[in-house]
């Protein structure tokens, strides 16, 4: 009975499954640190707040209030739409941008928003915005992953193998994880 | 005759006018679980007596006026009535409410809820609010925890 080359074959796979996920796995590596540090910043959008300061607003018919911000910011266009939070605060909306004013004051801010390029991409998939069909594929994606981790195990033979060096890494691996929840669950 | 003849087109195109205008969101985007209900319910009746309104699935509409920076995990939507407004909130990763979603028309269907905030949760919320603004803040100035009315949101289209 002929022998089933089971090294050569996992060895094909991993090499071929590798290359399909070296694409997402970087997708994911650069989206997971920018989440990972979402406390200290916002992974997504770069928002830029800047404050200004015009004229108290005395008029009281919304089209006129908004009238009169706009001419004191000197904007030329009408927002989309506007908001009134309190009775001496107006929010003025257009695409990525908000400007909110108090009334009685004049101050107000300008705030920004913008995409990170690319980022704002890679997070979209890594943390399954889109959902829908998207799903399976990154269900897939993550089978591969544990495929890669497994066969990778078998890939060499002998003392840089897992036999050799390859069980104190691949156990040092397992350890190390282990010790944080130990430590911080 | 032709008069006539004006005022039924006339008419006609009012009718044709209002039944394509109203309550078309089919070309909205659309997030989370699909609108199964179809009658909007004000967020100002709600917000007049919101005790009876606790565990009810609801249908509402309004414009975005703020949605959270970090996870889209919440989105705030201005009533009916000046000067107030509702959040709508979901877990985590559930449904993600974009940031250009500020400034559009919004339905939400969603489960009204009562939140009793104790005045510690309130300071510590506050805080942070006030330190992602930019802004100071005393804690000597909430004398008392808060009752919050919300909706956890099940499903959302956005003009957008």
């Amino acid at each position: 009975m002929a022998r089933i080359k089971w090294r050569k074959w996992n060895n094909i796979l991993h090499r071929d499954i590798g290359y399909l996920a070296v694409g997402l796995t970087i997708i994911y590596a650069i989206s997971g640190i920018a989440v990972n540090h979402v406390d200290q910043w916002n992974p997504n959008y770069s928002i830029v707040r800047e404050s200004f300061r015009i004229r108290p607003v005395t008029a009281t018919d919304k089209q006129q209030i908004v009238d009169q911000i706009l001419t004191d910011l000197k904007i030329p266009t009408q927002p989309e739409s506007t908001f009134r939070p309190t009775a001496d605060r107006i929010q003025l909306f257009y695409t990525n941008l908000k400007i909110e004013v108090n009334l009685q004051t004049g101050s107000g801010f300008k705030e920004e928003t913008k995409e990170k390029p690319l980022l704002y991409e890679f997070n979209y998939l890594h943390l399954n915005h889109a959902k829908k069909l998207w799903t399976y594929f990154a269900d897939l994606y993550a089978v591969a992953l544990l495929f890669l981790a497994i066969s990778g195990i078998f890939v060499l033979k002998g003392r840089k193998g897992f036999a050799g060096r390859g069980k104190w890494l691949v156990g040092l691996g397992i350890v190390i994880p282990i010790a944080f929840l130990i430590a911080y669950l | 005759m032709r008069a006539h003849k004006l005022t039924t087109l006339f008419i006609f195109l009012l009718t044709a006018g209002l039944l394509f205008a109203s309550n078309d969101y089919s070309k909205w985007k659309s997030l989370g679980k699909p609108i199964t209900i179809k009658k909007v319910t004000k967020i100002s009746t709600i917000l007049a007596n919101p005790d009876t309104w606790v565990g009810k699935t609801v249908l509402v509409k309004g414009r975005v006026v703020d949605v959270c920076k970090k996870r889209g995990c919440w989105m705030e939507i201005a009533s009916d009535k000046d000067f107030q407004t509702i959040k709508v909130k979901v877990k985590d990763g559930e449904i993600v409410f974009p940031l250009k979603a500020r400034g559009k028309m919004a339905v939400v269907q969603g489960v009204v809820e009562k939140l009793n905030i104790s005045r510690e949760q309130w300071i510590k919320h506050l805080a942070k609010e006030a330190k992602e603004e930019g802004k100071t803040f005393n804690p000597d100035s909430v004398k008392a925890g808060i009752i919050i009315y919300r909706l956890k949101g099940i499903g959302a289209k956005i003009d957008m």
